[in-house]
C-alpha cells in the first residue's frame, strides 16, 4: 500500500455532486429525422421489392408463395410501424450532459437509463460518421473504457462541430492517461 | 547465446536491467523452441482440419479418389511440411528486450513486428510445456490491456531468465509511477527469498474441486434410481396419447424397458467417467497448487504436466469473487477468484485464464484472510447486507412467470388435462422458488472503501470491489419502477459488470454518486 497520495477525509454523502441534477442537452433534431426517414425508406424498398416479385409477369409464382405476399407485407409494415413510433418517441429522450469530470447520457423509452462515464477512466475516443451521418452533418462519439466493448459509452446524433468540441474536451482532460 | 548472461544473480537494478536486456541486436530462441513451434503448428492445422474435413469428404466422393496417387503425394507433402514448419518458424522468429521494450519479429508469410513497452504489459504468464521441463526452459506470454492483436510471446527462454524478466517487467510499472516510494529494485534476485506461500491445495482439495465443479452430472447420477419410475410414467403418458414406444422401436430384439435399462446403465457409466475426468482435469491443472505473495504480487503455480505460473499485481485486481455452488455449500468450500481487466484479451477457459486468479475449493475460514491480503479491511461476510426491494419479485413473478402459468393452467383446466396441469404447477412452483431464493440472496452493502454484492439462488456468490475502480455507472429505471421509486444499478468494472437490481431509488443514486465521486476524486490508477 502506497501512502503518498492517500488521504482519508470523511465524505459527507449528502454533499456529493448528484448526477441527476445536471442540465442535459438534446441531440440534433436532425438525428430523429434521419432515423425516421431511414425507417420509411427501408420499408418502401422492401415492400417495393416484394411487390415487384409478386406482380412481375415473367415467371409464375407457386400458389403458397403468392399466399404469403399479404402476410409478408403486413409483417414488414408492422415492424416498420413499431420502429417508426419508437424513434418518434424515444429519440427526443436521448439527452446528454457534460461535467468537468464525466459525461452523462440519458436514454430509453420504457427503461430509462442514465449512464455516467468518468473521463478519467476513458481509454480512447472515436468519432464516427456513417454515410447517413455525413449526409445530415452529424457524428457520433464513442468513448471506450475498460470492461468490454458492450458497454461502450456512445452519444449519437451530434452536430459535427459539437462532436469535435466534445472530443477535444475529453482529450484535453488533464488527468487522462499520463503515459 | 545471450542467455547465459542472465543466470548470474545480482541485486542492483542496473545489473538486473542489464541481465534481461538483450542489447540492440536481435536474438534467436533456444533451439528447443522448434518443438514448440511444430506442436503449435500441428495444433493449428488440426483445428483448421475440423472445418475442412466435411468439405474434403464431399469432394473426394465427387472425384471418387480417381487421383489416389496425387492424394498420397499431397499427404506426404503435408506431413513433411508440418515437420519442417517448426524449423522455419524458428528461423523466422527474433526477439529482443531493450530499453524496457519487448520486441518480437515473427511469422513466415505474414510478418509481425510487435513492440511492447514494459509499462503497457498488464500481466505476464510463464508456462512450461512438459517437453520444456527437463531442460528448464519456459514460454513467456505477455498480456496487454489493449487488443489481443498485441499479445506477444517469447517462445523459449531459460526459466531463470523468464523469472527475472517477469520480476523486472512487473516492477517497472510501480517504479515509473511512484519513483519515491518503496523500491522493488531492492528486491532480492532470489525468487524464493521474499515470497510467502499463502495457500496450498492438497490432492484431497483438488478431488473435491473436481467433483464440485461437475455438479450437473452428479445431480443426474443421484437421480438415477428414479429414472425407471419416471420413464414408466412418461411411457404410459405417451401411450395414453396414442403414441406407443413399442410401435416405434418395434418388438425386434428386446422389450422397451430392457432397452431403457441398458441406456440407463450406459448413462450412469458415462456420468461416472465424466466425474472422473473432471477430477482428473482438476488434478492436471492444479496439481501442486501454491498461491504465494511477493510484495505486491500474487503468484500462482500449478500443473501436473504443463506447469503454469501466473502472476498478478495486487493493484490490478479489480474485484474478488467468492463463489459457492450448492454442492460447495454442502461441503463448506469456496472458489475464490481474483479478477482483473478482461477487456481486449480473448475469452479463455476459466481455469487457465491469466485474468482470473482462481484459488480452488478453499475452506470458509481461509477466505477472509486471503481477501484481506488483497483488499485490506474488507469484510465480505459482514451481516449488514441490505436486501433488494420486493418489487424485484413482483416484477419477475407478476410479469414473466405468473401470467403464462395462469394462461397455461387455464387452458389445461378447460380441456380437463389434469396431468398437464400438475406438470405446469410443479414447474411454476420450482420457478417461483428459484425466483424467491434469488431475491432473498441478492443483497448489497458498502463501507468507506468497498462495495459488496451478494447473489445466488441455492448457491451463494459474494463480490467485493474497491469504489474508485469503477469504469462506468448506469442507473436503469422503467416507468413502472419510477412509480414505485426503485431503480437498478449497473456498475462496470474493468473485469466486467455487476448488477444490483431493484434497490430503493434514493439508495441507487446515493451509491452511484458515491462511486462516481470515488473514481473521479481519486488519482490512483485503476490498473
Amino acid at each position: 500500500m502506497k501512502i503518498d497520495d492517500f488521504s482519508n477525509e470523511p465524505v459527507v454523502l449528502s454533499q456529493l455532486p448528484d448526477a441527476r441534477e445536471v442540465e442535459t442537452h438534446p441531440l440534433s433534431p436532425r438525428y430523429r429525422i434521419v432515423n425516421l426517414a431511414t425507417v420509411v425508406v427501408v420499408f418502401l424498398l422492401i415492400s417495393i421489392g416484394i411487390s415487384i416479385v409478386y406482380f412481375q409477369p415473367w415467371f409464375p409464382l407457386p400458389e403458397p408463395v403468392r399466399a404469403v405476399y399479404p402476410i409478408a407485407l403486413g409483417i414488414v409494415g408492422f415492424i416498420s410501424g413499431c420502429s417508426f413510433v419508437y424513434h418518434w418517441l424515444a429519440d427526443p429522450r436521448i439527452r446528454y450532459a457534460v461535467r468537468q469530470q464525466d459525461l452523462i447520457l440519458h436514454k430509453g423509452l420504457i427503461f430509462r437509463k442514465v449512464t455516467c462515464q468518468p473521463i478519467l477512466r476513458v481509454q480512447h475516443i472515436e468519432l464516427k460518421r456513417g454515410p447517413l451521418d455525413r449526409f445530415a452533418g452529424l457524428a457520433k462519439i464513442q468513448v471506450f473504457s475498460a470492461g468490454g466493448s458492450a458497454h461502450t459509452f456512445e452519444i449519437p446524433g451530434l452536430p459535427i462541430e459539437r462532436a469535435a468540441q466534445l472530443r477535444q474536451f475529453i482529450l484535453d482532460h488533464k488527468e487522462l492517461d499520463a503515459r | 547465446m545471450n542467455h547465459t548472461r542472465t543466470e548470474q544473480s545480482s541485486s542492483t537494478v542496473t545489473h538486473q536491467q542489464k541481465s534481461i536486456d538483450t542489447g540492440d541486436s536481435w536474438q534467436r530462441l533456444a533451439p528447443i523452441s522448434i518443438l514448440y513451434f511444430t506442436a503449435s503448428n500441428i495444433k493449428q492445422f488440426a483445428q483448421f482440419l475440423i472445418y475442412v474435413i466435411p468439405a474434403l469428404a464431399i469432394s473426394s466422393n465427387i472425384f471418387e479418389m480417381h487421383r489416389l496417387s496425387y492424394a498420397i503425394a499431397a499427404g506426404v507433402g503435408l506431413i513433411s511440411v508440418m515437420s519442417i514448419s517448426g524449423l522455419i518458424s524458428y528461423f523466422f522468429y527474433f526477439f529482443r528486450i531493450h530499453n524496457r521494450h519487448v520486441e518480437v519479429k515473427c511469422g513466415v508469410i505474414s510478418r509481425r513486428h510487435i513492440n511492447l513497452p514494459f509499462w503497457r504489459i498488464q500481466n505476464l504468464k510463464i508456462e512450461q510445456p512438459f517437453y520444456y521441463r527437463p531442460l528448464n526452459f519456459a514460454l513467456v506470454v505477455f498480456d496487454t490491456a489493449g487488443s489481443s492483436e498485441e499479445e506477444a510471446k517469447i517462445v523459449a527462454v531459460p526459466l531463470i531468465y523468464a523469472q527475472t524478466l517477469r520480476k523486472q517487467v512487473l516492477a517497472d510499472t510501480s517504479v515509473s509511477k511512484a519513483p519515491s516510494v518503496g523500491s522493488p529494485e531492492h528486491a532480492s534476485f532470489d525468487r524464493e527469498a521474499d515470497e510467502v506461500v499463502l495457500n496450498r491445495r492438497s490432492i484431497k482439495d483438488l478431488i473435491i474441486h473436481g467433483i464440485t465443479n461437475n455438479r450437473v452430472w452428479i445431480l443426474l447420477g443421484a437421480a438415477a434410481p428414479f429414472y425407471d419410475r419416471a420413464s414408466t410414467h412418461v411411457y404410459n403418458w405417451l401411450e395414453s396419447k396414442g403414441l406407443s414406444l413399442n410401435h416405434i422401436i418395434g418388438e425386434q430384439t428386446a422389450a422397451w424397458w430392457q432397452l431403457g435399462l441398458y441406456t440407463l446403465t450406459a448413462l450412469i457409466i458415462i456420468m461416472a467417467l465424466l466425474a472422473l475426468l473432471s477430477v482428473g482435469g482438476a488434478l492436471l491443472s492444479f496439481y501442486g497448487y501454491t498461491l504465494s505473495r511477493d510484495k505486491d504480487r500474487y503468484i500462482r503455480r500449478s500443473g501436473l504436466l504443463n506447469k503454469q505460473e501466473v502472476s498478478m499485481k495486487r493493484s490490478r485486481i479489480q474485484m474478488i469473487t467468492a463463489k459457492q455452488d450448492w454442492l460447495d455449500k454442502a461441503l463448506g468450500r469456496v472458489n475464490l477468484y481474483f479478477e482483473q481487466n478482461t477487456s481486449g484479451t480473448p475469452q479463455q477457459p476459466e481455469l487457465m485464464s491469466p485474468n482470473k486468479l482462481l484459488i480452488p475449493s478453499i475452506t470458509i475460514d481461509e477466505v477472509q484472510p486471503l481477501i484481506n491480503g488483497a483488499m485490506p479491511g474488507s469484510k465480505i461476510y459482514n451481516p449488514n447486507y441490505k436486501s433488494v426491494s420486493k418489487r424485484f419479485l413482483s416484477y419477475w413473478l407478476g410479469i414473466w412467470i405468473l401470467p403464462p402459468v395462469f394462461l397455461l393452467s387455464g387452458i389445461a383446466v378447460y380441456f380437463q388435462q389434469w396431468h398437464e396441469l400438475v406438470v405446469i404447477l410443479i414447474v411454476a412452483m420450482v420457478l417461483n422458488t428459484l425466483m424467491v431464493l434469488r431475491w432473498w440472496r441478492w443483497g448489497y452493502t458498502d463501507d468507506e472503501r468497498y462495495v459488496y454484492v451478494r447473489s445466488g439462488r441455492v448457491g451463494l456468490d459474494y463480490q467485493c470491489f474497491e469504489k474508485y475502480k469503477v469504469q462506468q455507472v448506469t442507473v436503469v429505471q422503467s416507468i413502472f419502477m419510477k412509480r414505485k421509486c426503485v431503480a437498478t444499478l449497473k456498475i462496470l468494472l474493468a473485469s466486467g459488470s455487476i448488477t444490483i437490481p431493484f434497490l430503493p431509488q434514493a439508495e441507487a443514486w446515493k451509491l452511484a454518486n458515491a462511486l462516481i465521486y470515488a473514481a473521479e476524486s481519486s488519482r490512483k490508477s485503476w490498473m
